[in-house]
Protein backbone atom coordinates (compact mmCIF):
# COMPACT_ATOMS: atom_id res chain seq x y z
CA UNK A 1 0.00 0.00 0.00
CA UNK A 2 2.77 2.42 0.86
CA UNK A 3 4.62 1.46 -2.31
CA UNK A 4 1.46 1.96 -4.32
CA UNK A 5 0.87 5.29 -2.61
CA UNK A 6 4.43 6.39 -3.36
CA UNK A 7 4.13 5.37 -7.01
CA UNK A 8 0.83 7.23 -7.27
CA UNK A 9 2.29 10.35 -5.66
CA UNK A 10 5.34 10.31 -7.96
CA UNK A 11 3.21 9.75 -11.06
CA UNK A 12 0.76 12.49 -10.12
CA UNK A 13 3.64 14.90 -9.54
CA UNK A 14 5.08 14.06 -12.93
CA UNK A 15 1.68 14.39 -14.61
CA UNK A 16 1.09 17.75 -12.96
CA UNK A 17 4.51 18.98 -14.04
CA UNK A 18 4.09 17.82 -17.63
CA UNK A 19 0.54 19.19 -17.88
CA UNK A 20 1.77 22.49 -16.49
CA UNK A 21 4.59 22.67 -19.01
CA UNK A 22 2.27 21.81 -21.89
CA UNK A 23 -0.37 24.35 -20.89
CA UNK A 24 2.25 27.05 -20.46
CA UNK A 25 3.67 26.12 -23.85
CA UNK A 26 0.22 26.41 -25.38
CA UNK A 27 -0.21 29.84 -23.77
CA UNK A 28 3.14 30.91 -25.21
CA UNK A 29 2.22 29.43 -28.58
CA UNK A 30 -1.04 31.33 -28.93
CA UNK A 31 0.87 34.58 -28.47
CA UNK A 32 3.94 33.48 -30.43
CA UNK A 33 1.84 32.43 -33.40
CA UNK A 34 0.12 35.79 -33.66
CA UNK A 35 3.38 37.63 -33.13
CA UNK A 36 5.43 35.61 -35.63
CA UNK A 37 2.63 35.70 -38.17
CA UNK A 38 2.38 39.45 -37.72
CA UNK A 39 6.10 40.00 -38.06
CA UNK A 40 6.23 37.92 -41.22
CA UNK A 41 3.39 39.97 -42.70
CA UNK A 42 4.85 43.38 -41.69
CA UNK A 43 2.36 43.76 -38.87
CA UNK A 44 2.94 43.94 -35.14
CA UNK A 45 0.63 41.32 -33.72
CA UNK A 46 -1.13 41.98 -30.41
CA UNK A 47 0.30 45.10 -28.78
CA UNK A 48 -2.36 46.36 -26.37
CA UNK A 49 -2.50 43.96 -23.41
CA UNK A 50 0.64 44.44 -21.36
CA UNK A 51 3.98 45.56 -22.74
CA UNK A 52 4.24 44.44 -26.37
CA UNK A 53 1.06 42.41 -25.84
CA UNK A 54 2.67 39.69 -23.73
CA UNK A 55 -0.41 39.33 -21.55
CA UNK A 56 -2.67 38.64 -24.54
CA UNK A 57 -3.02 34.86 -23.80
CA UNK A 58 -4.37 35.64 -20.33
CA UNK A 59 -6.82 38.16 -21.75
CA UNK A 60 -7.96 35.55 -24.27
CA UNK A 61 -8.30 32.91 -21.57
CA UNK A 62 -10.37 35.21 -19.35
CA UNK A 63 -12.56 36.21 -22.29
CA UNK A 64 -13.19 32.60 -23.30
CA UNK A 65 -13.86 31.62 -19.70
CA UNK A 66 -16.58 34.22 -19.22
CA UNK A 67 -18.25 33.85 -22.61
CA UNK A 68 -21.74 32.45 -22.79
CA UNK A 69 -21.80 28.74 -23.47
CA UNK A 70 -24.28 28.27 -26.31
CA UNK A 71 -25.70 24.92 -27.34
CA UNK A 72 -27.52 25.40 -30.65
CA UNK A 73 -31.11 24.28 -31.04
CA UNK A 74 -31.31 20.85 -32.60
CA UNK A 75 -27.82 19.89 -31.47
CA UNK A 76 -27.22 16.54 -29.90
CA UNK A 77 -26.49 17.80 -26.40
CA UNK A 78 -24.56 14.78 -25.16
CA UNK A 79 -22.24 14.52 -28.14
CA UNK A 80 -21.95 18.30 -28.39
CA UNK A 81 -20.70 18.35 -24.81
CA UNK A 82 -18.50 15.30 -25.24
CA UNK A 83 -16.74 16.35 -28.45
CA UNK A 84 -14.36 19.00 -27.02
CA UNK A 85 -13.35 16.63 -24.21
CA UNK A 86 -12.84 13.80 -26.72
CA UNK A 87 -10.63 16.16 -28.65
CA UNK A 88 -8.69 17.46 -25.67
CA UNK A 89 -7.87 14.24 -23.81
CA UNK A 90 -6.08 12.44 -26.68
CA UNK A 91 -4.09 15.59 -27.33
CA UNK A 92 -2.80 15.70 -23.76
CA UNK A 93 -2.53 12.00 -23.02
CA UNK A 94 0.20 11.39 -25.57
CA UNK A 95 2.71 13.37 -23.53
CA UNK A 96 2.84 10.50 -21.04
CA UNK A 97 5.41 8.60 -23.11
CA UNK A 98 7.55 11.50 -24.33
CA UNK A 99 11.02 11.57 -22.73
CA UNK A 100 11.89 15.16 -21.88
CA UNK A 101 15.39 14.55 -20.60
CA UNK A 102 18.06 11.93 -20.01
CA UNK A 103 16.83 8.41 -19.23
CA UNK A 104 18.05 8.41 -15.67
CA UNK A 105 16.55 6.21 -13.00
CA UNK A 106 16.81 6.48 -9.28
CA UNK A 107 15.20 4.66 -6.40
CA UNK A 108 13.04 6.06 -3.64
CA UNK A 109 12.22 3.42 -0.98
CA UNK A 110 12.61 0.63 -3.53
CA UNK A 111 10.44 2.36 -6.17
CA UNK A 112 12.24 2.94 -9.48
CA UNK A 113 11.58 6.47 -10.72
CA UNK A 114 12.28 7.79 -14.21
CA UNK A 115 12.17 11.53 -13.65
CA UNK A 116 11.89 12.70 -17.27
CA UNK A 117 9.22 10.39 -18.63
CA UNK A 118 5.89 9.72 -16.97
CA UNK A 119 5.57 6.18 -18.25
CA UNK A 120 8.12 4.33 -20.36
CA UNK A 121 5.77 1.80 -21.92
CA UNK A 122 7.28 -0.46 -24.56
CA UNK A 123 4.69 0.47 -27.22
CA UNK A 124 5.04 4.21 -26.71
CA UNK A 125 4.81 5.35 -30.31
CA UNK A 126 1.90 3.04 -31.05
CA UNK A 127 0.10 4.49 -28.04
CA UNK A 128 0.57 8.02 -29.36
CA UNK A 129 -0.68 7.06 -32.83
CA UNK A 130 -3.71 5.31 -31.36
CA UNK A 131 -4.72 8.30 -29.29
CA UNK A 132 -4.07 10.73 -32.12
CA UNK A 133 -6.58 8.75 -34.15
CA UNK A 134 -9.10 8.95 -31.32
CA UNK A 135 -8.74 12.72 -31.43
CA UNK A 136 -10.38 12.65 -34.86
CA UNK A 137 -13.59 11.41 -33.20
CA UNK A 138 -13.82 14.61 -31.23
CA UNK A 139 -13.64 16.64 -34.41
CA UNK A 140 -16.08 14.47 -36.34
CA UNK A 141 -18.60 14.25 -33.50
CA UNK A 142 -18.29 17.97 -32.82
CA UNK A 143 -19.04 18.63 -36.46
CA UNK A 144 -21.97 16.26 -36.54
CA UNK A 145 -23.54 17.16 -33.20
CA UNK A 146 -23.64 20.90 -33.94
CA UNK A 147 -26.57 20.52 -36.36
CA UNK A 148 -24.93 22.97 -38.75
CA UNK A 149 -23.96 22.35 -42.36
CA UNK A 150 -20.61 24.10 -42.00
CA UNK A 151 -19.68 22.08 -38.94
CA UNK A 152 -20.74 18.87 -40.65
CA UNK A 153 -18.68 19.66 -43.75
CA UNK A 154 -15.70 20.50 -41.56
CA UNK A 155 -16.09 17.29 -39.61
CA UNK A 156 -16.37 15.17 -42.75
CA UNK A 157 -13.36 16.82 -44.32
CA UNK A 158 -11.34 16.25 -41.20
CA UNK A 159 -12.40 12.59 -41.09
CA UNK A 160 -11.11 11.99 -44.61
CA UNK A 161 -8.00 14.07 -44.06
CA UNK A 162 -7.00 12.51 -40.76
CA UNK A 163 -7.51 8.97 -42.07
CA UNK A 164 -5.36 9.72 -45.12
CA UNK A 165 -2.56 11.38 -43.25
CA UNK A 166 -2.54 9.16 -40.11
CA UNK A 167 -1.50 6.41 -42.47
CA UNK A 168 1.44 8.42 -43.75
CA UNK A 169 2.53 9.37 -40.23
CA UNK A 170 2.45 5.72 -39.23
CA UNK A 171 4.34 4.55 -42.31
CA UNK A 172 6.94 7.31 -42.08
CA UNK A 173 7.74 6.25 -38.54
CA UNK A 174 8.25 2.59 -39.48
CA UNK A 175 11.72 3.27 -40.89
CA UNK A 176 12.80 4.69 -37.54
CA UNK A 177 11.31 1.73 -35.74
CA UNK A 178 13.23 -0.70 -37.97
CA UNK A 179 16.49 1.09 -37.23
CA UNK A 180 15.88 1.46 -33.49
CA UNK A 181 14.39 -2.01 -33.09
CA UNK A 182 11.91 -0.76 -30.50
CA UNK A 183 8.56 0.98 -30.15
CA UNK A 184 9.48 2.67 -26.87
CA UNK A 185 10.30 6.32 -27.43
CA UNK A 186 12.85 6.23 -24.61
CA UNK A 187 14.75 3.42 -26.38
CA UNK A 188 14.42 5.14 -29.75
CA UNK A 189 15.92 8.31 -28.29
CA UNK A 190 18.72 6.40 -26.57
CA UNK A 191 19.66 4.80 -29.90
CA UNK A 192 20.50 8.27 -31.26
CA UNK A 193 23.20 9.22 -28.74
CA UNK A 194 26.43 10.75 -29.99
CA UNK A 195 27.12 13.24 -32.74
CA UNK A 196 24.27 14.67 -34.73
CA UNK A 197 24.87 12.26 -37.62
CA UNK A 198 23.70 9.54 -35.25
CA UNK A 199 20.22 11.07 -35.32
CA UNK A 200 17.83 8.94 -37.33
CA UNK A 201 17.37 11.66 -39.91
CA UNK A 202 21.07 11.31 -40.90
CA UNK A 203 22.03 7.93 -39.44
CA UNK A 204 23.66 5.29 -41.65
CA UNK A 205 22.85 2.85 -43.19
CA UNK A 206 19.51 4.38 -44.10
CA UNK A 207 19.09 8.13 -43.45
CA UNK A 208 15.43 8.79 -42.78
CA UNK A 209 15.39 12.18 -44.49
CA UNK A 210 12.48 11.30 -46.82
CA UNK A 211 10.57 9.76 -43.97
CA UNK A 212 11.21 12.94 -42.00
CA UNK A 213 9.80 15.13 -44.78
CA UNK A 214 6.78 12.86 -45.11
CA UNK A 215 6.31 12.92 -41.35
CA UNK A 216 6.47 16.71 -41.11
CA UNK A 217 4.02 17.24 -43.97
CA UNK A 218 1.63 14.61 -42.64
CA UNK A 219 1.94 16.02 -39.13
CA UNK A 220 0.93 19.46 -40.38
CA UNK A 221 -2.03 17.84 -42.12
CA UNK A 222 -2.93 15.78 -39.08
CA UNK A 223 -3.04 18.77 -36.77
CA UNK A 224 -5.28 20.63 -39.26
CA UNK A 225 -2.85 23.47 -39.71
CA UNK A 226 -2.29 25.68 -42.74
CA UNK A 227 -1.84 24.69 -45.59
CA UNK A 228 -3.96 21.65 -44.71
CA UNK A 229 -6.58 23.46 -42.61
CA UNK A 230 -9.53 22.33 -44.69
CA UNK A 231 -11.59 21.18 -41.68
CA UNK A 232 -11.66 24.73 -40.33
CA UNK A 233 -11.20 26.65 -43.59
CA UNK A 234 -12.40 30.03 -42.42
CA UNK A 235 -13.00 31.41 -45.90
CA UNK A 236 -15.24 28.49 -46.86
CA UNK A 237 -16.72 26.96 -43.72
CA UNK A 238 -16.85 29.88 -41.22
CA UNK A 239 -14.76 27.96 -38.69
CA UNK A 240 -15.36 24.35 -39.74
CA UNK A 241 -16.17 21.84 -37.05
CA UNK A 242 -16.18 24.34 -34.17
CA UNK A 243 -18.39 26.94 -35.84
CA UNK A 244 -21.16 26.49 -33.26
CA UNK A 245 -18.90 26.30 -30.23
CA UNK A 246 -18.31 29.16 -27.86
CA UNK A 247 -16.79 29.87 -24.50
CA UNK A 248 -15.01 27.12 -22.65
CA UNK A 249 -15.86 24.40 -25.18
CA UNK A 250 -14.29 26.45 -27.94
CA UNK A 251 -11.27 26.96 -25.70
CA UNK A 252 -11.00 23.17 -25.36
CA UNK A 253 -10.83 22.74 -29.14
CA UNK A 254 -8.30 25.53 -29.34
CA UNK A 255 -6.21 24.02 -26.56
CA UNK A 256 -6.41 20.59 -28.22
CA UNK A 257 -5.20 21.96 -31.53
CA UNK A 258 -2.16 23.57 -29.96
CA UNK A 259 -1.44 20.61 -27.68
CA UNK A 260 -1.53 18.41 -30.77
CA UNK A 261 0.98 20.69 -32.42
CA UNK A 262 3.27 20.41 -29.40
CA UNK A 263 2.84 16.63 -29.28
CA UNK A 264 3.60 16.21 -32.96
CA UNK A 265 6.69 18.39 -32.61
CA UNK A 266 7.86 16.41 -29.58
CA UNK A 267 7.44 13.13 -31.46
CA UNK A 268 9.29 14.51 -34.48
CA UNK A 269 12.22 15.71 -32.40
CA UNK A 270 12.32 12.49 -30.36
CA UNK A 271 12.13 10.17 -33.36
CA UNK A 272 14.13 11.96 -36.03
CA UNK A 273 16.26 14.61 -34.35
CA UNK A 274 17.69 12.75 -31.38
CA UNK A 275 15.21 13.90 -28.73
CA UNK A 276 17.03 15.35 -25.76
CA UNK A 277 20.48 14.51 -27.16
CA UNK A 278 22.72 17.44 -27.95
CA UNK A 279 24.29 17.49 -31.44
CA UNK A 280 27.60 16.57 -29.80
CA UNK A 281 28.37 13.54 -27.60
CA UNK A 282 27.60 13.99 -23.93
CA UNK A 283 26.91 17.43 -22.52
CA UNK A 284 28.95 20.52 -21.77
CA UNK A 285 27.76 20.37 -18.16
CA UNK A 286 29.51 17.01 -17.73
CA UNK A 287 32.72 18.39 -19.21
CA UNK A 288 32.83 21.22 -16.68
CA UNK A 289 32.10 18.75 -13.89
CA UNK A 290 28.44 19.49 -13.22
CA UNK A 291 27.13 16.13 -14.39
CA UNK A 292 24.17 16.25 -11.96
CA UNK A 293 22.98 19.40 -13.75
CA UNK A 294 23.41 18.03 -17.26
CA UNK A 295 19.67 17.32 -17.43
CA UNK A 296 19.10 21.06 -17.83
CA UNK A 297 21.17 21.08 -21.01
CA UNK A 298 19.41 17.98 -22.31
CA UNK A 299 15.92 19.33 -21.70
CA UNK A 300 16.95 22.62 -23.25
CA UNK A 301 18.05 20.80 -26.41
CA UNK A 302 14.70 19.02 -26.48
CA UNK A 303 12.91 22.35 -26.06
CA UNK A 304 14.99 23.95 -28.82
CA UNK A 305 14.14 21.14 -31.26
CA UNK A 306 10.46 21.19 -30.36
CA UNK A 307 10.17 24.95 -30.59
CA UNK A 308 11.91 25.06 -33.95
CA UNK A 309 9.24 22.68 -35.18
CA UNK A 310 6.54 24.89 -33.79
CA UNK A 311 8.20 27.83 -35.52
CA UNK A 312 8.05 25.84 -38.75
CA UNK A 313 4.28 25.50 -38.24
CA UNK A 314 3.95 29.30 -37.98
CA UNK A 315 6.30 29.83 -40.87
CA UNK A 316 4.28 27.54 -43.12
CA UNK A 317 1.10 29.28 -42.04
CA UNK A 318 2.54 32.67 -42.95
CA UNK A 319 3.67 31.43 -46.36
CA UNK A 320 1.31 28.93 -47.89
CA UNK A 321 -2.27 29.15 -49.12
CA UNK A 322 -4.73 26.36 -48.44
CA UNK A 323 -4.75 23.27 -50.64
CA UNK A 324 -7.82 22.33 -52.62
CA UNK A 325 -9.57 19.22 -51.38
CA UNK A 326 -8.66 16.98 -54.35
CA UNK A 327 -5.07 18.22 -54.20
CA UNK A 328 -4.96 17.27 -50.54
CA UNK A 329 -6.20 13.76 -51.23
CA UNK A 330 -4.01 13.26 -54.29
CA UNK A 331 -0.94 14.50 -52.44
CA UNK A 332 -1.62 12.23 -49.49
CA UNK A 333 -2.35 9.03 -51.39
CA UNK A 334 -0.32 9.40 -54.57
CA UNK A 335 2.81 11.18 -53.32
CA UNK A 336 3.26 10.76 -49.58
CA UNK A 337 2.13 7.14 -49.34
CA UNK A 338 4.48 5.74 -52.06
CA UNK A 339 7.41 7.67 -50.60
CA UNK A 340 6.71 6.31 -47.12
CA UNK A 341 6.31 2.75 -48.45
CA UNK A 342 9.47 3.04 -50.54
CA UNK A 343 11.30 4.30 -47.49
CA UNK A 344 10.24 1.24 -45.53
CA UNK A 345 11.51 -1.09 -48.27
CA UNK A 346 14.83 0.72 -48.64
CA UNK A 347 15.37 0.94 -44.89
CA UNK A 348 14.58 -2.73 -44.35
CA UNK A 349 17.01 -3.84 -47.06
CA UNK A 350 19.72 -1.45 -45.87
CA UNK A 351 19.40 -2.50 -42.24
CA UNK A 352 19.33 -6.17 -43.23
CA UNK A 353 22.51 -5.86 -45.31
CA UNK A 354 24.22 -3.66 -42.72
CA UNK A 355 23.62 -6.09 -39.87
CA UNK A 356 24.92 -9.12 -41.72
CA UNK B 1 -1.15 13.37 -79.38
CA UNK B 2 2.41 14.38 -80.00
CA UNK B 3 1.80 17.79 -78.41
CA UNK B 4 0.54 16.23 -75.17
CA UNK B 5 3.51 13.89 -75.05
CA UNK B 6 5.93 16.80 -75.39
CA UNK B 7 4.23 18.74 -72.57
CA UNK B 8 4.12 15.68 -70.36
CA UNK B 9 7.73 14.75 -71.06
CA UNK B 10 9.68 14.53 -67.86
CA UNK B 11 11.69 17.67 -67.52
CA UNK B 12 14.53 16.77 -65.16
CA UNK B 13 14.96 20.33 -63.96
CA UNK B 14 11.26 20.80 -63.24
CA UNK B 15 11.15 17.43 -61.55
CA UNK B 16 14.06 18.36 -59.32
CA UNK B 17 12.38 21.63 -58.43
CA UNK B 18 9.20 19.76 -57.51
CA UNK B 19 10.76 17.17 -55.24
CA UNK B 20 12.86 19.74 -53.40
CA UNK B 21 9.79 22.01 -52.84
CA UNK B 22 11.69 24.78 -54.60
CA UNK B 23 8.71 27.13 -55.01
CA UNK B 24 7.63 26.66 -51.42
CA UNK B 25 11.16 27.37 -50.22
CA UNK B 26 11.23 30.60 -52.23
CA UNK B 27 8.02 31.67 -50.53
CA UNK B 28 9.34 30.72 -47.12
CA UNK B 29 12.51 32.68 -47.78
CA UNK B 30 10.36 35.72 -48.58
CA UNK B 31 8.40 35.45 -45.33
CA UNK B 32 11.57 34.86 -43.32
CA UNK B 33 13.24 37.91 -44.84
CA UNK B 34 10.25 39.96 -43.72
CA UNK B 35 10.63 38.52 -40.22
CA UNK B 36 14.34 39.37 -40.11
CA UNK B 37 13.96 42.86 -41.61
CA UNK B 38 11.03 43.63 -39.35
CA UNK B 39 9.63 46.97 -40.40
CA UNK B 40 5.95 47.06 -39.50
CA UNK B 41 3.63 49.30 -41.45
CA UNK B 42 1.19 49.32 -38.55
CA UNK B 43 0.32 52.63 -36.93
CA UNK B 44 -0.70 52.12 -33.29
CA UNK B 45 -3.73 54.31 -33.93
CA UNK B 46 -5.04 55.62 -30.64
CA UNK B 47 -1.49 56.12 -29.37
CA UNK B 48 0.03 57.53 -32.51
CA UNK B 49 -1.82 59.30 -35.30
CA UNK B 50 -0.83 59.83 -38.86
CA UNK B 51 -0.22 63.35 -40.11
CA UNK B 52 -3.18 64.56 -42.11
CA UNK B 53 -2.70 66.10 -45.54
CA UNK B 54 -3.11 69.88 -45.74
CA UNK B 55 -6.30 69.69 -47.75
CA UNK B 56 -7.90 67.16 -45.42
CA UNK B 57 -11.67 67.40 -45.42
CA UNK B 58 -12.91 66.59 -41.94
CA UNK B 59 -15.84 67.61 -39.77
CA UNK B 60 -17.87 70.58 -40.99
CA UNK B 61 -18.16 73.70 -38.86
CA UNK B 62 -19.82 77.11 -38.87
CA UNK B 63 -17.47 80.07 -38.49
CA UNK B 64 -17.64 83.47 -36.83
CA UNK B 65 -16.03 86.84 -37.46
CA UNK B 66 -13.44 88.16 -35.05
CA UNK B 67 -16.09 90.17 -33.23
CA UNK B 68 -18.03 87.01 -32.51
CA UNK B 69 -20.91 87.46 -34.95
CA UNK B 70 -21.87 84.56 -37.12
CA UNK B 71 -20.69 84.65 -40.70
CA UNK B 72 -23.71 82.80 -42.04
CA UNK B 73 -26.21 84.98 -43.85
CA UNK B 74 -28.81 82.28 -44.28
CA UNK B 75 -28.69 82.22 -48.07
CA UNK B 76 -29.47 78.47 -48.38
CA UNK B 77 -26.81 77.96 -51.07
CA UNK B 78 -25.10 75.25 -49.03
CA UNK B 79 -28.38 73.42 -48.72
CA UNK B 80 -28.81 73.62 -52.47
CA UNK B 81 -25.24 72.49 -53.15
CA UNK B 82 -25.30 69.51 -50.82
CA UNK B 83 -25.61 66.27 -52.84
CA UNK B 84 -26.80 64.16 -49.92
CA UNK B 85 -29.16 66.65 -48.30
CA UNK B 86 -27.20 66.93 -45.11
CA UNK B 87 -27.92 70.58 -44.48
CA UNK B 88 -31.18 72.28 -43.51
CA UNK B 89 -31.22 76.03 -43.09
CA UNK B 90 -34.08 78.08 -41.69
CA UNK B 91 -33.37 81.62 -42.76
CA UNK B 92 -34.76 84.69 -41.01
CA UNK B 93 -34.45 88.45 -40.86
CA UNK B 94 -32.20 89.91 -38.27
CA UNK B 95 -34.57 91.61 -35.85
CA UNK B 96 -34.44 95.36 -36.28
CA UNK B 97 -32.33 95.21 -39.43
CA UNK B 98 -34.64 94.47 -42.36
CA UNK B 99 -31.85 94.28 -44.94
CA UNK B 100 -29.94 91.64 -43.12
CA UNK B 101 -30.66 87.95 -42.83
CA UNK B 102 -29.21 85.14 -40.79
CA UNK B 103 -29.68 81.42 -40.24
CA UNK B 104 -32.22 81.15 -37.47
CA UNK B 105 -31.76 77.40 -37.39
CA UNK B 106 -29.04 75.38 -39.03
CA UNK B 107 -28.99 71.59 -38.96
CA UNK B 108 -26.51 69.08 -40.32
CA UNK B 109 -27.21 65.36 -40.38
CA UNK B 110 -23.62 64.13 -40.34
CA UNK B 111 -24.68 60.48 -40.72
CA UNK B 112 -25.29 61.25 -44.39
CA UNK B 113 -22.43 63.64 -45.06
CA UNK B 114 -19.86 62.39 -47.54
CA UNK B 115 -17.36 65.22 -46.95
CA UNK B 116 -17.27 66.39 -50.55
CA UNK B 117 -16.81 70.04 -49.54
CA UNK B 118 -19.39 71.38 -51.98
CA UNK B 119 -21.18 73.36 -49.28
CA UNK B 120 -17.91 75.09 -48.40
CA UNK B 121 -17.35 75.93 -52.06
CA UNK B 122 -20.88 77.21 -52.43
CA UNK B 123 -20.84 79.55 -49.43
CA UNK B 124 -20.54 83.17 -50.62
CA UNK B 125 -19.34 84.49 -47.26
CA UNK B 126 -17.02 81.64 -46.26
CA UNK B 127 -19.24 80.84 -43.30
CA UNK B 128 -18.57 77.09 -43.55
CA UNK B 129 -15.27 75.42 -42.97
CA UNK B 130 -13.93 71.90 -42.92
CA UNK B 131 -11.93 71.14 -39.81
CA UNK B 132 -9.31 68.42 -39.36
CA UNK B 133 -11.44 66.53 -36.84
CA UNK B 134 -12.29 62.96 -37.81
CA UNK B 135 -12.78 61.07 -34.55
CA UNK B 136 -16.55 61.37 -34.48
CA UNK B 137 -17.50 57.79 -33.66
CA UNK B 138 -20.52 57.80 -31.34
CA UNK B 139 -22.68 55.15 -29.73
CA UNK B 140 -25.93 56.92 -30.60
CA UNK B 141 -26.48 57.94 -34.19
CA UNK B 142 -28.65 60.85 -33.10
CA UNK B 143 -25.59 62.53 -31.66
CA UNK B 144 -24.47 63.13 -35.23
CA UNK B 145 -27.52 65.30 -35.91
CA UNK B 146 -25.93 68.66 -35.15
CA UNK B 147 -27.58 71.99 -34.58
CA UNK B 148 -26.23 75.50 -35.05
CA UNK B 149 -24.74 75.82 -31.57
CA UNK B 150 -22.80 72.59 -31.92
CA UNK B 151 -21.51 73.51 -35.37
CA UNK B 152 -20.42 76.92 -34.12
CA UNK B 153 -18.66 75.28 -31.17
CA UNK B 154 -16.73 73.01 -33.54
CA UNK B 155 -15.74 76.06 -35.56
CA UNK B 156 -14.68 77.93 -32.42
CA UNK B 157 -12.36 75.18 -31.27
CA UNK B 158 -10.92 74.42 -34.70
CA UNK B 159 -10.40 77.94 -36.04
CA UNK B 160 -9.08 80.13 -33.23
CA UNK B 161 -7.85 82.77 -35.68
CA UNK B 162 -10.91 84.47 -37.15
CA UNK B 163 -11.36 86.77 -40.08
CA UNK B 164 -12.41 90.38 -39.81
CA UNK B 165 -15.87 91.32 -40.94
CA UNK B 166 -16.12 91.26 -44.67
CA UNK B 167 -16.75 94.97 -45.03
CA UNK B 168 -13.68 95.79 -42.93
CA UNK B 169 -11.26 93.60 -44.88
CA UNK B 170 -10.82 95.93 -47.86
CA UNK B 171 -12.65 99.10 -48.86
CA UNK B 172 -13.42 97.82 -52.36
CA UNK B 173 -14.52 94.32 -51.48
CA UNK B 174 -17.79 93.25 -52.98
CA UNK B 175 -20.37 92.26 -50.42
CA UNK B 176 -24.05 92.12 -50.23
CA UNK B 177 -26.87 91.76 -47.78
CA UNK B 178 -24.99 93.69 -45.15
CA UNK B 179 -26.36 96.44 -43.00
CA UNK B 180 -24.16 99.47 -43.17
CA UNK B 181 -24.38 100.58 -39.60
CA UNK B 182 -21.34 98.49 -38.64
CA UNK B 183 -19.25 100.04 -41.38
CA UNK B 184 -17.00 102.77 -40.15
CA UNK B 185 -17.39 106.03 -42.05
CA UNK B 186 -15.17 106.25 -45.06
CA UNK B 187 -12.39 108.78 -44.81
CA UNK B 188 -13.11 111.85 -46.90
Amino acid sequence: MTEFGLRLAISLTQIAAVMGIVVVTVLILTLAERKVLGWMQDRMGPMEVGPYGILQPFADAIKLFFKEDIIPAGANKFLFTMAPILCLIPAFIGFAVIPWGPSWTFEINGVTVKPFVISDINIGILYILAFASLGAYGIILGGWASNSKYSLLGGLRSAAQIISYELNVGLAIVGVLIMAGSLSIVKITDAQAGWFWEWFIFKMPAPQIFAFVVYVISAVAETNRVPFDLPEAESELVAGFFTEYSGLRFAFFYLAEYANMVLVSCVASALFLGGWHAPYPGTIMELVGLSSWSWIESTMWFAVKTYSFLFLFFWLRATLPRLRYDQLMRFGWKVMLPIALGNIVVTSIAVFLYNR
Amino acid sequence: MSSTSTTKRLNLYEWFKTITFYEILVGMKATLSHLLNYRPVTLQYPHEKRTLPDNYRGMLALLRYDDGTEKCVGCDLCEAACPSRVIRVVSAEVPGEPTKRYAKEYYMDMTRCLFCGMCVDACPVDALGMTREFEWAVYDKRQLHLNKQQLLAIGDRSFPVREKRLELQHPNVAFFNVAFKHVPPKPD
